[in-house]
């Protein structure tokens, strides 16, 4: 397998809101356009933005957001697209921008995931697990890849009404059972790869269901890349807030090491989720 | 509009300076921030051995600041001086490197080392780091402790020696004091003041590190007030930080007796924000009817308006 996409330099520019739509209840579809025409680096899925949300120096720490979805990258323009929950100040602030509002970013930041050349692969998504993995499997559509995709959602509300554009296999389980299997994600990807041949897992969601994803594609011996989160300061390696423990004990530096990790270089300690 | 100034001998260009530990060891900024252009570059601290650091969380959002319980994680003075400051070579700005130890000996030896590999331009004692379980901040609330440690590092190098305080004391400027008759060129103030964050849910602290170090404008105006009182108590040159974000902090930390300052966690939200401060200086000095930056140095007058 080709090495874990390497990082690229993040630049920062100010970035201007196009559209905002509400996919459910507190969660956002938000498009924004990079001022300026397109920076250097077009983002892969994996890597995430910086936001500077504003508000003065009352909050100094900027939110890290996974790319969602390039929604134009051409040579005057750069439109991108996240998916945010309104969890706290900062993305209740995203959430409730207007049309035409500005934030500042950095990025594209850290490694993305990387793509296995062929064979079919196993996207396993958790709660907003499934900004950056809805991105990898629609650029798993363009590049004709076969991949199935396991999302799961606290209940029917919450589910994710783009899926359903997908062409690759979607499953999806509720807590509930509101809609689709009732339970957990990580006990479908159990079943699922005890019986179909996946040549790779990609996971991103809660720490314990990516701690199970992990252990269980180790098991079945599919190479499994997953997609932390942790507290970050600066996002670009040089603070060392955002380290987590690797398993030969080093240091694993989320921001610029990660987000995206192979499951095995991971101690599956104290490593963070991104609910 | 004249913006270079000279600390303890170190020539600055301007005089904002990137804060230690929060520019990495500069390589990581170079690709977001042409570090030609800024005042100086500090280092992250460095220790004898390299060390991991505390467990996550390592960062807490606070209100006007965050608290970090990092635990000085550095690369160690080996690989700074094989590494680091080689690749820092032709940079256009001074370097200096800053150090920690948990022993007088040990920062003897770092001092030792790092004059005799080159390349930097001055020293930085970090006696006031929160995060450690020996030595740090532990050294900086001592006088004596303080002065033995500034004593031992001018006895082992001769690059300009600034010693980098912590604000958390009954009295500072008996600290800086003591530092100044031990031989200290210079002092950096201040470093992040301990605090504690609590998870109510889970009655948890919010960092793995149980305590962690406060920075950001929640800080600046004890900072101010250390600045005024060791530039009142020594005369000593000052490198002043804690919060700053615009130039009108950087006027506030001149005024209070700084000679220069550094900029640390306003670099997170946006990294660039050090070379907008620093082409935005000249206009500030000016309309605040200075010629120069030095010009405004320890002007504070004691009279409220
Ligand atoms: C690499 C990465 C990618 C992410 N991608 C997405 C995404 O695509 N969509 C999405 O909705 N959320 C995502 N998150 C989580 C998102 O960053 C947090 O929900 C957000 O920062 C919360 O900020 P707040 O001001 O709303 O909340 P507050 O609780 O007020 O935040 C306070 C501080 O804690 C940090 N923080 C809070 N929650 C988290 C968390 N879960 N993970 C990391 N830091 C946190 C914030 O950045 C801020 O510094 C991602 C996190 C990381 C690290
Ligand atoms: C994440 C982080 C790491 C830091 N690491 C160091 C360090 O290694 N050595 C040191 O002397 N100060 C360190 N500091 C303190 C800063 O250099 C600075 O003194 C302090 O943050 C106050 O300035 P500010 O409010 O502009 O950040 C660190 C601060 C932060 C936020
Ligand atoms: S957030 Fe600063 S090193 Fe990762």
């Amino acid at each position: 397998m080709a090495d874990i996409a390497s990082p690229t330099r993040g630049v920062t520019c100010a970035a201007t809101l196009e559209r905002r739509e509400e996919a459910s209840p507190g969660v956002f579809i938000l498009e924004f356009r990079l001022d300026g025409g397109p920076p250097v680096a077009q983002p892969v899925p994996g890597q995430f933005y910086q936001f500077n949300c504003g508000g003065g120096r009352e909050h100094m720490l900027p939110r890290p957001l996974s790319v969602h979805g390039v929604t134009r990258w051409d040579d005057e323009v750069a439109v991108l697209k996240f998916l945010v929950e309104s969890v706290g100040w900062g993305t209740e602030r995203l959430c409730s921008l207007e049309d035409g509002d500005e934030v500042g970013l950095l990025g594209p930041l850290g490694r993305g995931f990387s793509l296995a050349e062929d064979g079919k692969a196993l996207l396993v998504a958790g709660g907003m697990g499934i900004a950056p993995l809805f991105f990898l499997a629609s650029e798993m559509d363009r590049g004709d890849k076969e991949y199935d995709l396991l999302a799961g959602f606290r209940s029917a509300g919450q589910f994710y009404r783009p899926l359903s554009g997908l062409k690759g296999g979607v499953d999806v389980y509720t807590d509930d059972g509101s809609l689709g299997n009732r339970g957990m994600v990580s006990g479908g990807a159990d079943g699922r790869l005890e019986g179909v041949v996946y040549n790779a897992v990609y996971t991103c969601g809660p720490q314990a269901m990516m701690t199970v994803v992990a252990g269980i594609s180790e098991e079945a011996g599919v190479p499994c890349q997953v997609s932390l989160a942790s507290r970050m300061g600066c996002g670009i390696g040089a603070c060392r807030s955002c380290v987590i423990e690797g398993r030969g004990a080093e240091n694993l530096c989320v921001c610029s090491d990660g987000p995206v990790f192979e499951s095995y270089k991971v101690a599956w300690t104290g490593a963070g989720d991104i609910e | 509009m004249e913006l270079a100034v000279e600390v303890a001998g170190v020539k600055l260009a301007n005089p904002v300076i990137l804060a230690s530990g929060t520019a990495g060891y500069g390589i990581e900024l170079s690709s977001l921030v042409d570090l030609s252009r800024v005042g100086a570059l500090v280092l992250k601290s460095v220790t004898l051995e390299p060390r991991k650091g505390n467990p996550e969380p390592r960062v807490w959002e606070t209100a006007a600041g965050m608290l970090n319980s990092i635990g000085l994680e550095n690369v160690g003075v080996q690989a700074l001086i094989a590494d680091i400051i080689p690749a820092l070579e032709g940079l256009g700005t001074p370097v200096f490197a800053s150090i920690a130890g948990d022993t007088v000996r040990s920062y003897a030896r770092l001092a030792a080392r790092i004059q005799g590999a080159g390349g930097v331009d001055a020293l930085e004692v970090n006696v006031s780091c929160p995060n450690v379980e020996k030595g740090g901040i532990q050294f900086g609330v001592d006088p004596g402790a303080t002065s033995a440690i500034v004593m031992s590092v001018k006895e082992n190098c001769d690059l300009p020696v600034f010693v980098k305080l912590t604000a958390a004391v009954a009295d500072i400027s008996r600290i800086a004091v003591a530092a100044q008759k031990a031989g200290a060129d210079g002092l950096t103030l201040i470093n992040t003041i301990p605090g504690l964050a609590i998870d109510p849910a889970t009655r948890t602290p919010r960092l793995g590190g149980v305590i962690g170090g406060l920075s950001g404008p929640a800080i600046k105006p004890v900072a101010l007030k250390a600045i005024w009182e060791c530039y009142e108590a020594t005369g000593l040159p000052i490198i002043g930080g804690g919060g700053i974000c615009d130039t009108g902090d950087v006027l506030e930390f001149l005024i209070a007796g700084a000679s220069a300052v550094s900029v640390g966690t306003a670099l997170f939200r946006d990294p660039g924000r050090v070379l907008d401060i620093i082409d935005e200086l000249p206009g500030a000095i000016e309309r605040a009817g200075a010629r120069s930056a030095g010009e405004l140095t320890g002007t504070l007058t004691e009279t409220s308006r």
